[in-house]
């Protein structure tokens, strides 16, 4: 099995001038195979189709979460409201500053077992799938990939998930 | 007469070895200062430098403690850094600081004079830099919860912390570079400068009352925010903190007594970090040990070789000379020059190169005067001490002449920049450079005072 094979089609991507709330917009309204329930991250490309980072929800955690609440143990000390201010604010900041660039992709032919590989060692939950020409052609989500698993245990037939 | 020894006795060697090391010693400084690579690299290649064209003797510069690196500096770094590492996760420096906050009642200028107390305080007893990044984040999210800017309380956190710095053996690393060279002890340090610093504090003070008193306003149900947070929840670990505190106490009392007990600093902070490590129990001491600041660590001992280097040469009886030659021998012209030089100096460019240099200067220059002296007759003879304190208030307090001028500023700056209120160069010279003129005009009155007329 290939990550091609599971992988869903990209349809929605962002573009690195969009401001977060047009991502926010799109991350929860973006089709999820035929339903439109929402993804948790989405691809951004340039003008040329090629990726240039992706976003995540994480990412946008990260946009209401104070630099300075990294550097010290200050979850205890913050007050009601404190989210919602910063968040009014972050709506106008661009997709390209807050988006993660260094992304980890894989190719549409690559096996399972490496889909897996990068999951776990760089601890990201979806991997864009990289088609021949260079463009993402669609992401492979750690859901399916546990759906696939899941499903060889269930069936008592491993051979299948290779 | 073999080639070391000669070196010693007649620091003047071959013209080119002469050059070389001179040359060495002005591109790599004047690269340190350029920022172009990182300081720590440039230090390690030229120190290295130094070495690979037989300047300096690999023996010289890792066992000499004339040319080479100096140990007591390193270790007494290292075992305080060990200390602090452990020590922070407890949560005790954020309980100090939003414990300070609720005493000024939310009142924003009243959080500003007690954090600037605090983080003074903090930095005579800990490096600045630490103090400035365990006190920062609170302050901003004070001031965030006040609705003030928080530009006012980076600036004065930065300043403060270098004056506080400036009272103790280990409040800056000038002071501790020169406590080893000099052979000071913390409580001569404590007996000379600390006197003088809580004068500059509580003039420090007063200036930000002038400059900020009347600005800072928040509203009633802002400083609610503030008086609500409880500051016990800071306390993420009370076993450990319990053993933190009673090695602190251990070590800082260790410092007072380390003279009379005829133990290094370095020695009682290696005992302090030891112990902690011991006692915290910790399978693992990876993490606290990677967190040491190996870059400063690496850029100190790179320094010392790359100054050994130039000391062998004879450079550095070369600079003495002239300065000798400047002040004709008088001692209070010679601390008054050293001082003023110094902040200017310590504005322009790092302190911690700056120092390296001017510690075997100082010596040298003792040398010449009294050249039947030896040991600590010499490094500690009555007209020299001066020269010494002179050295350390003006390296110090000079620090807060521009933004580059010391560590905790270009941290603040650094700060600022990812709150998108960048504290530009000049803006934070604005505030910095007359703090450090009245600062350094009343330590050259504490030194005439006390030195040259008083005289005690």
């Amino acid at each position: 099995m290939k990550a091609r094979d599971l992988m869903i089609p990209l349809r929605e991507y962002l573009e690195p001038d969009d401001t977060l709330s047009d991502a926010a917009r799109l991350l929860r309204t973006a089709r999820r195979n035929e339903e439109k329930i929402g993804v948790k991250g989405l691809p951004v490309l340039d003008s040329e189709g090629m990726m240039v980072g992706f976003l995540s929800i994480g990412d946008i955690l990260k946009a209401v979460f104070p630099f300075y609440m990294t550097l010290a143990n200050l979850g205890n000390f913050t007050w009601d409201g404190m989210v919602v201010n910063i968040a009014e604010k972050a709506g106008h900041s661009k997709v390209s500053e807050l988006m993660t660039k260094e992304v980890v992709s894989v190719k549409e032919n690559a096996p399972l077992m490496e889909c897996v590989d990068h999951m776990l060692k760089n601890n990201v939950k979806r991997l864009p799938v990289i088609g021949e020409d260079g463009k993402v052609v669609g992401i492979l989500h750690e859901r399916d990939v546990f759906l696939t698993i899941t499903k060889s245990m269930l069936d008592e037939n491993p051979g299948n998930a290779k | 007469m073999t080639h070391e020894a000669a070196a010693q006795a007649q620091p003047v060697v071959t013209d080119t070895t002469f050059w070389t090391a001179t040359a060495i010693f002005v591109i790599a400084y004047a690269i340190i200062v350029s920022e172009r690579v990182h300081k720590t690299a440039v230090a390690i290649f030229a120190a290295a430098l130094m070495i690979v064209l037989k300047i300096l003797e690999q023996h010289e510069a890792f066992h000499v403690e004339e040319f080479g690196v100096d140990w007591n500096v390193i270790f007494l770094l290292i075992s305080m850094m060990i200390i602090i590492n452990l020590m922070r996760p407890t949560g005790i420096f954020e309980y100090i600081a939003i414990k300070s906050a609720k005493i000024a009642k939310g009142e924003p200028f009243r959080i500003m004079v007690i954090f600037a107390i605090v983080t003074a305080v903090l930095s005579a007893l800990l490096d600045n830099v630490t103090t400035v990044l365990l006190i920062v984040p609170v302050t901003i999210l004070i001031a965030d919860a006040l609705e003030v800017d928080p530009i006012p309380y980076l600036i004065s956190c930065a300043l403060a912390s270098n004056i506080g710095g400036t009272a103790t053996l280990i409040g800056d690393p000038p002071n501790i570079m020169i406590a080893s060279k000099a052979q000071l002890t913390f409580m001569e340090f404590v007996y000379h400068l600390a006197p003088v610093v809580v004068v500059l504090m509580v003039v420090y003070l007063l200036i930000i009352k002038v400059i900020w008193g009347s600005k800072l306003k928040t509203r009633d149900e802002l400083r609610q925010r503030v008086l609500d947070m409880n500051e016990n929840e800071a306390i993420k670990d009370p076993v450990m903190l319990k053993k933190s505190l009673f090695v602190l106490g251990v070590v800082l009392t260790g410092f007072v007594f380390h003279g009379m007990l005829h133990l290094q600093p370095a020695t009682i902070a290696l005992f302090g970090a030891g112990l902690l490590l011991l006692l915290s129990g910790t399978s693992n001491p990876h993490h606290v040990l990677a967190e040491v600041e190996w870059p400063t660590i690496f850029f100190f001992m790179g320094l010392f070789i790359i100054v050994g280097g130039v000391a062998k040469v004879g450079l550095i009886k070369w600079m003495s000379l002239q300065m000798l030659d400047l002040t004709q021998g008088n001692m209070f012209a010679t601390s008054m020059v050293i001082m003023w030089f110094s902040a200017f100096a310590s504005a322009i460019v790092d302190n911690i190169p700056y120092v390296a240099t001017m510690n075997p200067l100082v010596i040298d220059m003792a040398k010449q005067l009294w050249p039947n002296l030896s040991g600590t007759q010499l490094l500690h003879h009555p007209d020299l001490m001066p020269v010494w304190w002179s050295l350390a208030l003006g390296a110090c307090l000079g620090g807060n002449g521009s933004a580059i001028g010391a560590s905790a500023n270009v941290i603040v700056v650094g700060m600022s920049e990812r709150i998108d209120k960048k504290i530009t160069f000049l803006k934070f010279m604005l505030y910095g450079m007359p703090v450090m003129l009245i600062t350094v005009a009343i330590a050259t009155v504490y030194v005439w005072l006390r030195y040259y007329v008083l005289q005690i």
